[in-house]
């Protein structure tokens, strides 16, 4: 009788969950249908929909379903830009996003791609990087249009498969965008006087070259000021050069007459990890901390009140509230809405105008971060960023790059500014 | 006659319970299928989908039924099988043979599950207790072995190379030969009969002159077999291998024995059958919630409760007072 109690008390609670879960399904896909009774009120006062006898922008009379492959699900960083496409985008165009689960490797990658495909989506935008090359090959055999978001491919990478027709393209930060994020970052402390550096290297130990590139543009910038080198470099190829040579493994050394006082790196997240972070940050010599990500995770906790701290991340919430604590002095940050040229250009394709460079063949566009030293400007970002009406790419300023020309879409997407995206939006 | 009820009744019970799995199995199929439909997803695809999605943790599992028959647990299965295929995809990547990838995986997979049962016998250790400690060992083990590979952060195997066998068919054969293999084993050889004797009592086991260790290596050994050709297949999926390369195998190993009806403590009631119908059903299920566009972390929670039903079902089942026959 017990028994019978607790089984039917587990069943109940099964049932609960799928009925709840099923609603919420129900009502992601009604609101994405425009025409229908949950239609999201602010599709008809900003841009009617249009139908495929107009030609005019993108078609909305048929749903379409894309798949995201994302490695990352709970940063700050990916729930912004899943918010933009889920909240924003979704309710203004006939679309239907289908998200993957946290993707820890190269076969969970393809697993996802399969859930795709098998799912009738018509195209993935990928935010996962394990093994894009399986990733476009896959896509391509299997008629799926393919785009990368905030991220570019290597140049051999790019050779390879620019000319794919299912491969879209991709936008974010190049590998010199990265560079210069460090190198600029270091260099505003720099130019004030400082000299006295500790530095969290992220996920540099684990060759992930993102990081990698962003601590050479850091470590640059010191050999410039410092009249000194790193591992016997001092220019951007020799400085990732000898970080690759040196396991990704960095060391604090003195750089002529600037200092890296203290490194860490990884994302170990135990009690160890934690205690070089307090180290590096309580070391009395230490003026400023630089990171290459997660500065605000790895440092703000410990960093002393006369230090300064720089970060190449996002905008959040926190963020903004880091930076009127005086905790945080220099945000270079992706903004969410960054990944609105990507989608339509995936829609343009998949309506059968596919956008191609002059050649014929996948674009590959780089985009930059926004970059705030106070608190003012980081909370006028934010407050673009996080809007759900009025994002800082609004439908309207979208629409404009459904079946564009290359040089207009090229031209729209590298005008990635804040004062820039301000001036477009007018 | 009232006797004779209530045999017939307990007898009805023991039937819904044995076969409550495959019974579990052929409704989340049903419910897939019905989705399909309604949802318009591409069918064929999909079945191919199931079987890429579920092979490795069938195979790695189906061995893993020995380790579990005997009581015990193995939690570095997943660790295992990373090291496996990453020195597997080192070794093809020195010879450019296949066959002697496949052998090096099963090799690597088969000398780490001794070294565990035989660190475990050295030191008269409980054996999940060695499998800890392996753990640790491997996850580092792999940090190395990418780094020593200087590749980056990653150790591939061309696609070209592996793009021949990544196949239903290949897969489905290489399943079909070990789980034969394994079935063999256990339900018609006295290995089978002793592992299940010395996990439901270890005590009479030994006093009947069964050799407890002796039984945990050969489980240990044929385990590693079942890793070995899980790396082998992941390689042949996925190329690129990473650290994080199978890092949720030694989870879904555990979840799809259980969830297959498994009963936890091993012994008399264990059936070689479970890994298959269990990693098959948690795939099925993971198709289920993808069709219904349910939120991962929703799914994580209907999951939980069905796994928290599976073993509710199996325990009641097996709180009698009589062994089994």
């Amino acid at each position: 009788m017990k028994n019978g109690m607790k089984l039917t008390a587990l069943l109940m609670a099964l049932v609960m969950t799928l009925c709840a879960c099923g609603t919420k399904g129900n009502e992601s896909t009604a609101s994405a249908a425009p025409g229908t009774s949950t239609e999201a009120p602010g599709k008809s006062t900003e841009a009617p929909a249009t139908t495929a006898a107009e030609k005019t922008g993108p078609d909305d009379s048929k749903n379409v379903k894309i798949g995201v492959l994302v490695s990352d699900v709970t940063s700050a960083e990916a729930l912004a830009f899943r918010a933009y496409y889920e909240e924003y985008i979704q309710k203004q165009y006939n679309v239907t996003f289908m998200y993957s689960d946290e993707l820890a490797d190269a076969a969970a990658e393809a697993s996802a791609i399969d859930n795709f495909i098998a799912n009738n989506c018509k195209a993935i935008i990928s935010f996962a990087s394990a093994d894009r090359p399986a990733q476009i090959e896959t896509c391509e055999s299997n008629g799926v249009y393919y785009a990368v978001a905030t991220g570019t491919l290597t140049d051999e990478q790019y050779e390879t498969y620019k000319n794919y027709k299912y491969y879209v393209g991709a936008i974010g930060p190049d590998l010199m965008t990265e560079y210069m994020a460090g190198y600029d970052m270091a260099k505003y402390y720099l130019d004030q006087g400082f000299t006295k550096f500790g530095m969290f290297g992220g996920a540099t130990p684990y060759y992930t070259e993102m990081h990698i590139y962003r601590a050479a543009g850091m470590l640059v910038a010191m050999c410039e000021a410092g009249k000194g080198t790193y591992l016997g470099a001092s220019d951007m190829g020799g400085m990732i050069g000898a970080i690759y040579g040196a396991g990704c493994q960095l060391t604090p050394a003195k750089i002529g007459s600037v200092e890296l006082c203290g490194y860490v790196g990884g994302y170990d997240f135990d009690d160890a990890w934690f205690g070089k972070l307090a180290a590096v940050a309580n070391d009395p010599n230490v003026e400023v901390l630089l990171a290459v990500g997660s500065g605000q995770t790895a440092f703000a906790g410990f960093k002393q009140a006369s230090q300064k701290l720089g970060d190449i991340d996002c905008y959040t919430a926190d963020s903004v509230k880091l930076m009127e604590s005086g905790t945080l002095n220099y945000l270079a940050g992706k903004f969410s809405a960054s990944i609105g040229p990507i989608f339509m250009a995936v829609l343009s394709a998949v309506q059968g105008h596919p956008i191609r460079n002059a050649e014929g063949n996948a674009f590959a566009i780089g985009q930059g971060y926004w970059v705030a030293t106070s608190a003012e400007e980081a909370k006028e970002y934010y407050a673009v960023d996080s809007s759900k009406t009025e994002p800082a790419y609004t439908r309207n300023m979208l629409d404009k790059l459904y079946n564009a020309s290359y040089s207009d879409f090229e031209a729209f997407v590298k005008a990635y500014s804040f004062e820039e995206i301000k001036g477009l939006a007018k | 006659m009232e006797n004779e009820k209530k045999i017939r009744k307990e007898n009805v019970k023991a039937a819904v319970f044995r076969f409550a799995p495959l019974g579990g199995l052929i409704l989340l199929f049903g419910i897939f299928m019905a989705l399909a439909v309604i949802k318009d997803i591409n069918i064929p695809y999909s079945f191919k989908n199931i079987v890429n999605q579920s092979v490795v943790v069938v195979v790695a599992a189906t061995g893993a039924v020995f380790i579990y028959t005997l009581g015990s647990f193995d939690i570095s299965l997943g660790a295992s099988l990373c090291v496996s295929a990453l020195i597997g995809a080192m070794a093809y990547n020195a010879t450019k043979s296949l066959p002697v990838m496949l052998l090096t995986c099963v090799g690597v997979a088969v000398l780490i599950s001794l070294t565990s049962s035989v660190l475990a016998s050295v030191f008269n250790l409980p054996v999940f207790v060695t499998t800890i400690a392996m753990l640790s060992l491997l996850s580092a083990l792999a940090l190395v072995l990418i780094g020593a590979n200087g590749t980056g952060d990653v150790i591939q195997v061309p696609a070209a190379a592996v793009r021949g066998i990544n196949n239903v068919w290949f897969k489905l054969i290489i399943l079909a030969v070990y789980l034969g293999m394994c079935v063999f084993l256990f339900d018609f050889m006295k290995l089978g009969r002793r592992e299940k004797f010395q996990g439901g009592n270890p005590v009479c086991a030994k006093l009947t002159g069964l050799n407890g260790k002796r039984l945990a290596i050969a489980a240990f050994a044929i385990a590693g077999v079942g890793v070995g050709l899980g790396a082998f297949l992941t390689i042949t999926y996925a190329p690129t291998l990473s650290r994080n390369t199978a890092s949720s195998v030694g989870m879904d190993i555990i979840i799809s024995i259980v969830f297959g009806g498994m009963p936890v403590s091993g012994g008399a009631r264990s059936k070689i059958y479970s890994a298959v119908i269990g990693a098959l059903s948690m795939t099925m299920l993971n198709q289920i919630m993808l069709a219904l566009s349910l939120d991962s972390g929703v799914g994580q929670i209907v999951k939980a409760i069905i796994f928290l039903l599976v073993v509710s079902i199996s325990m009641s089942n097996s709180k009698g007072n009589i062994l089994p026959r």
